[in-house]
């Protein structure tokens, strides 16, 4: 059987909230136009740990993974498409076949080494020099994205952030 | 293989235990699986990895307590201590095979039982649902990593002190407390202060 047809074409306005705090993610989200972040209340407090946009891939991963209640608030920024796959089609499709089972496993490893690297580079670089890299690397986000948001996504404050944005390169 | 087990008893326990998290396995299964790792020992304070080596191995700790750190401008910051059961090594190089951004180092005696990555690779492929025992390992190392996140960015520093010591309160005896202040992100003046918190009962 083909990838796709464990898949399903998904379409969301902007401002959908695809998953609560409280819910069991029941989806993960390849994401083929728009824009997706994922969030957690920290008393009113809004921290971003996900902002993902075409060709990546997004939900509340530790729920969909584990079958407990999301911490994590998903929602759409722009209107989005996407194929979203079910937790239930994905272990029906690692079922079918080894090398469906191979690239499960090489996406996990893909996606733990991304949040892995981020927190490497967290932990090694300076504010500025996160700021710089990120924005380097996702010219875009700072049309598509609201400030704020970037700014929490970075853990930098949004006072510092504006005061960063001469050091981007001039277009 | 007899004789990897006889070295020491635990082993099977352990590694048994950590995979059961993740499958059922049989002790059969189980010892066709360790036939593709070795068992290393090394001293206390034994740098295992360098920050620019490549790691070539996936390590269980059967005994003793090893730790993983970055150096950031001469200060080391503590990633993670290990002890019986745990599993420790630089993942992004291990994963990548590039040059480590961290240190592996023990902090006792330690033995541990080890993967090399091209011995993973062979399990990968001929052990019996090979894929899924690895793609399982990684979901739960992943989710492991994002809840220690989580709980780092929502928690105050007294918060994860409690947290910590209360789940492994025998780390206060084992590790240096400049270490457990580093791992908890919290000062070493701060950590002292809070020790009173964690009384003996």
């Amino acid at each position: 059987m083909e990838l796709m047809a464990w898949t399903e074409p998904r379409q969301f306005e902007k401002k959908t909230i695809l998953t609560r705090p409280g819910e069991v993610e029941e989806c993960m989200y390849f994401i083929t136009s728009g824009l997706v972040r994922k969030y957690f209340l920290k008393k009113d407090q809004e921290i971003i740990t996900h902002i993902v946009k075409e060709g990546g891939i997004l939900g509340s991963g530790e729920s969909f993974l584990t079958g407990e209640p999301s911490k994590y608030f998903v929602e759409t920024l722009e209107p989005t498409v996407a194929f979203s796959i079910s937790r239930n089609k994905l272990e029906d499709m690692y079922k079918s076949s080894k090398k469906w089972e191979k690239l499960g496993r090489v996406i996990t490893t893909q996606y733990f080494l991304v949040q892995e690297m981020r927190l490497m580079d967290n932990i090694r670089y300076s504010t500025r020099e996160r700021f710089v890299k990120f924005m380097n690397d996702n010219t875009d986000l700072l049309q598509r994205v609201p400030q704020k948001y970037l700014a929490s996504y970075l853990n930098i404050k949004p006072e510092t952030f504006s005061r960063l944005k001469h050091l981007m390169n001039p277009k | 293989m007899t004789n990897l087990i006889d070295i020491n008893p635990s082993l099977i326990e352990y590694a048994h235990r950590y995979l059961q998290r993740f499958m059922a396995i049989t002790v059969d299964e189980l010892k066709a699986l360790l036939s593709y790792c070795e068992i290393r020992q090394f001293e206390k304070r034994t740098v295992i990895v360098k920050e620019g080596e490549v790691d070539n191995y996936l390590n269980m700790v059967v005994k003793g307590l090893v730790m993983k750190y970055v150096r950031v401008k001469k200060s080391d910051m503590i990633l993670q201590l290990a002890t019986e059961g745990h599993v420790i090594h630089s993942e992004i190089s291990f994963l990548t095979r590039t040059p480590s951004l961290v240190f592996v180092e023990t902090l006792e005696p330690t033995i541990m039982v080890s993967l090399t990555y091209d011995k993973m690779e062979e399990a990968l492929d001929k052990f019996p649902q090979g894929e899924r025992l690895g793609r399982l390992i990684l979901t739960g190392m992943y989710v492991k990593k994002e809840e220690s996140r989580y709980h780092r960015l929502l928690k105050s520093a007294r918060e994860r002190f409690l947290d910590y010591l209360n789940a492994h309160p025998h780390m206060l005896q084992r590790v240096p407390q400049k270490y457990l202040a580093s791992y908890l992100n919290i000062k070493p003046e701060t950590f002292s202060r809070m020790k009173h918190l964690v009384a003996k009962q």
